[in-house]
């Protein structure tokens, strides 16, 4: 407790609504609200209509929205899979090559993700390894530059896995493939569904790299929300935007729902 | 909370004839007789143990009986731990040999070497249910479904959890998770089981009622193998057979429980296992007519028992237990030192009460008394002689 | 227990344990450090098979390259102090002014990482655009003709963006580190006469330091990269290096440009992320900043 006087506090909180308000709670309400307007003449919206959704859920944008799911989807598992081979990997290493291998496989996210998506295509656009306009170049977009987050938070849960569990399974004569469905695994699931989480979430909302590389068939909402905005259709930019959101947000509330019976102490 | 485990005997006859896994320990006798060669002993031969500089183990050689309990007791540091999990195969020695019963396991990883362990924290599976972790080892082992279900349910009743079967470990209390531990460890049929300060986590109360539990698994289960690693010293007095004391990784004194209680082989042994007095005193003659010593303290003589080969001349330590000193005349050859008292202090069950004799400190301890001396006076001590032991005197820091 | 165990693997398996490190060691390679090396390649190009530096000395001494590079590292500077400062105040009044709800807003405030970063930029078009809520207003009550609030198609616009998604980034090790200073600490202090500030400024301000460092040069990284947010702005005189890279490449196919840019631009992000973990391997424990 800082400050104790009534006043004190109160004036406190008064700056933290007006902080917490105008730069957080204000573009959440506008991009709501926006996505309700009719008509925005004035200071407010002159009405509100639902008709801005109903264009996002049928037509092109529906489509997208399978589309960012579906490569959110498998995107994430299989940077979930990557990510999480790599750090069960680098356990048993000795500490040097086990820094470099950790910094290495960071290093996809921390670069620009508009630089992957060029290296992709400069790599990629001729034959034999032709992806320039398929499907498989977002998605594979996609997998590199998440995957740097699973492994970082698969590596977290391992870390923090006490290391009694498995070496008494292995002197109860479990060998390491069956420590690992038996024992390992389950007990580092809540990392798991955390990192699967923070992976979708992450491609739903990926556009640099996406804007690059996408085939016209395969249009995410990321980068169809950037089409309207450029032709000006705002609010139906806004609407769309509404949906990405809530998606995202959906399904995040819907895997930390996963009821995880394993609490690793 | 738990009720009092009732260890089975049928059961325990049952699940020790009953048939054995496939693998490399022989298939065992009738229950209670003790097997030749089957159970495995240990044996480690020169084991040391480096890492980054830092010498963990030095050339310790220890070796385990068939069936027996033998306790590694010593202060933290010391190597206990590092000497066991060095057995359990966690450790890769940086030369010496293990053996376990007549196989070098030195180069086996802990899969392969017959062990069951148990940890302080219990490290039971916590996203299994209680029969789910005991059946692990035999279910990791391909045993058919049949025979695991009826090895835990022995087991179970073993340790007298068997109605705990499906319950998850969170459910369960310190004493109630540790004791399943213990199952499931046994429910391998090791030849070997290695314990690991496995009561230090349990409240003072329920420490006691497991020492009963493990030294009645003991009794019960004769031609198993037990290394109990521990720093308190009552749980190795209590359940052990032979105790070694290591500090700094070396081993410092190794011997029948008793025996190395009552005639220490050296200070930090005499004074880690116990409440010890030790006198400084000068070994004169070995006195041939009781079979004891006489020493020079001061101004008195002292009789005692002097099993550590002493010369005459040497300076050496008397040791004497705090509770084999009385303040009522001892019988048999006996001393009798004369001293101020400088503190009493009442402990419940005890009196404990401080001397100045001859510039030394003695300790007693005894029943509490209705009339305890007065701070002050003058009060005369008796101890028998067969109660003393002298101890060689050592160089400072040398182990 | 015993820290000092030697893991048995280390000496007998060395060999049998690394090859499990190859699938994901070789998806990364083929995947992510060749296209890189080519885009490397293809800044480098002369005609034929040679190599030659006429695509640097090009694009390095072009004004549109120094313009977007100046840019690029004077926002991330401001967004990154804005970040710090934001994310300090906010940290501070919820964890040390709390009410019943503080945890509430502050997962509220961390669910932002979740979302978009363009998702705020859309959002500011409604707001401070010129034909936005605040311009309205203002154009109302004060009689202008004109938008007076213009900021959002300059840097500022951007910077403001940046600093409301990226503080999260900040506010989470500092939460963290919050959470372990001893509320008897502040106590005593307070009790021994320190008003507000002195105690932030002499207990609350070092114990933080670590996580500021970890969080500032994080947001240093993130802000760098920012694609969504520039696009989206899309202000004429604003130009970062990512929007760059897209033009060239997208808009007006000179591959030669955007590899050479690109890498200047991979070059600035691994410099940073080298920062961030130098940082991060100084002062230990606060890994809870990148995830």
């Amino acid at each position: 407790m800082l400050v104790w006087s009534r006043l004190g506090r109160g004036a406190t909180w008064a700056l933290l609504a007006l902080l917490a308000g105008v730069v957080y709670g204000l573009p959440a309400a506008m991009i709501a609200l926006a996505s309700f307007s009719g008509q925005w003449n004035g200071v407010l919206p002159s009405h509100l209509t639902f008709v801005h959704y109903i264009h996002a859920v049928e037509g092109n944008s529906g489509s997208q929205l399978r589309v960012s799911i579906v490569t959110g989807m498998l995107a994430s598992a299989a940077a979930l899979a990557s990510g999480s081979w790599a750090a069960l990997a680098l356990r048993g290493m000795l500490p040097l090559p086990r820094r470099m291998l950790d910094i290495l496989f960071f290093i996809p996210s921390a670069v620009p993700s508009v630089s992957v998506g060029l290296g992709l295509l400069v790599a990629f656009s001729h034959p034999p390894v032709l992806l320039n306009g398929t499907i498989a170049i977002v998605l594979i977009a996609h997998f590199v530059l998440i995957s740097a987050f699973t492994y970082v938070n698969v590596s977290a849960g391992l870390a923090r896995l006490p290391p009694e569990y498995e070496q008494i399974a292995e002197s109860l004569g479990a060998w390491p493939g069956y420590r690992l469905r038996r024992v390992t695994l389950p007990l580092i699931t809540p990392y798991l569904i955390a990192a699967f989480s923070l992976s979708f979430a992450l491609s739903m909302g990926e556009l640099g790299a996406t804007v690059m590389v996408y085939p016209p068939g395969w249009m995410t909402m990321p980068v169809g929300i950037f089409a309207l905005t450029d032709r000006g259709e705002i609010f139906s930019a806004a609407a769309l935007t509404m949906l990405l959101a809530a998606t995202t947000l959906a399904v995040l509330v819907a895997l930390s729902q996963i009821p995880a019976k394993a609490s690793a102490r | 909370m738990a009720p009092d485990a009732v260890i089975d005997r049928e059961q325990t006859a049952a699940w020790a004839a009953a048939p054995v896994l496939p693998g490399p320990v022989a298939g065992q006798a009738s229950p209670g007789a003790v097997p030749s060669n089957h159970g495995g002993g240990i044996t480690l031969e020169d084991v040391t143990v480096s890492y980054k500089g830092i010498t963990v183990l030095e050339r310790l050689s220890l070796d385990v009986r068939p069936g027996e309990i033998m306790a590694i007791i010593g202060p933290s540091g010391s190597g206990k731990t590092t000497a066991l999990r060095a057995v359990a195969g966690f450790v890769r020695p940086t030369s010496g040999r293990i053996r376990i019963g007549e196989r070098d396991v030195t180069d086996l990883p802990p899969a392969v070497r017959d062990i069951g362990m148990v940890v302080q924290n219990y490290a039971l599976f916590p996203h299994m249910r209680v029969d789910e972790n005991v059946a692990f080892g035999l279910r990791a082992r391909r045993e058919a479904n049949e025979a695991v279900r009826a090895q835990v349910a022995a087991c179970l009743r073993m340790v007298g959890m068997e109605g705990y079967a499906r319950r998850y470990p969170r459910e369960l209390s310190g004493g109630q998770q540790q004791r399943i531990a213990i199952a499931r460890a046994l429910a391998i049929r090791p030849r070997v089981l290695l314990l690991d300060e496995p009561l230090s986590a349990l409240d003072a109360q329920i420490r006691r009622s497991m020492l009963d539990e493990l030294a009645r698994l003991h009794r019960d289960l004769p031609s198993l193998t037990v290394l109990y690693v521990t720093h308190d010293q009552t749980e190795a007095l209590t359940l052990a057979d032979r105790i070694a004391i290591m500090r700094g990784g070396r081993l410092i004194a190794f011997g029948e429980s008793q025996a190395i209680y009552r005639a220490p082989p050296n200070r930090f042994a005499a004074e880690f296992l116990g409440h010890a007095n030790l006198l400084p005193v000068t070994l004169e003659a070995p006195d041939a007519e009781h079979g004891l010593a006489r020493a020079r303290f001061g101004a008195s003589t002292l009789l005692a028992a002097s099993p550590h080969g002493l010369l005459p001349g040497q300076g050496c330590l008397l040791c004497i237990r705090q509770h084999d000193i009385t303040l009522r005349p001892a019988e048999g050859p006996a001393n009798t030192l004369a001293g101020i008292v400088r503190a009493v202090r009442w402990q419940g069950d005890l009196h404990s009460i401080l001397l100045d004799v001859e510039g030394c400190q003695l300790r007693l301890s005894c029943t509490p008394l209705r009339e305890p001396p007065a701070v002050g006076a003058v009060a005369q001590v008796h101890f028998a002689a067969a109660d003393a032991s002298l101890i060689p005197e050592e160089a400072a820091g040398n182990g | 227990m015993a820290s000092v165990s030697v893991p048995m693997g280390q000496r007998i398996r060395f060999d049998m344990r690394n090859v499990w490190i190859a699938p994901p060691l070789l998806i990364l390679a083929v995947l992510f450090f060749y296209p890189l090396s080519l885009i490397a390649g293809v800044s480098l190009a002369g005609g034929g098979h040679s190599i030659s530096l006429s695509h640097y000395t090009a694009v390095l001494g072009s004004a549109l390259f120094r313009n977007a590079l100046l840019h690029t590292i004077g926002i991330a500077l401001a967004s990154s102090a804005g970040c710090l400062a934001l994310g300090f105040t906010l940290s501070l009044i919820l964890s040390f002014v709390p009410f019943p709800g503080a945890r509430i807003l502050a997962r509220l405030i961390d669910t932002f990482i979740a979302l978009p970063t363009f998702l705020v930029a859309l959002a500011f078009t409604f707001i401070y655009g010129s034909a936005g809520v605040l311009n309205e207003s203002l154009m109302r009550l004060l009689h202008l003709p004109l938008a007076p609030v213009d900021f959002l198609y300059s840097p500022w616009g951007v910077i403001l963006a940046e600093v409301t998604v990226y503080t999260p980034f900040v506010m989470r090790p500092l939460l963290a580190a919050f959470s372990l200073i001893e509320q008897a600490q502040i106590e005593v202090a307070c009790g021994l006469g320190a008003g507000p500030f002195r105690v932030i400024r002499q207990i609350i301000l070092p114990a933080a330091i670590p996580a500021l460092l970890a969080g500032g040069s994080l947001c240093l990284l993130l802000t760098v990269n920012e694609f969504g947010i520039v696009l989206f702005i899309g202000a004429k005189g604003v130009i970062t290096l990512p929007l760059l890279v897209y033009d060239k490449a997208i808009q007006e196919f000179d591959y030669p440009t955007a590899c050479v840019i690109a890498v200047v631009n991979v070059a600035l992000s691994l410099s940073l992320y080298s920062l961030y973990r130098m940082i991060m391997s100084r002062f230990g424990g606060a890994r809870a900043g990148l995830v």
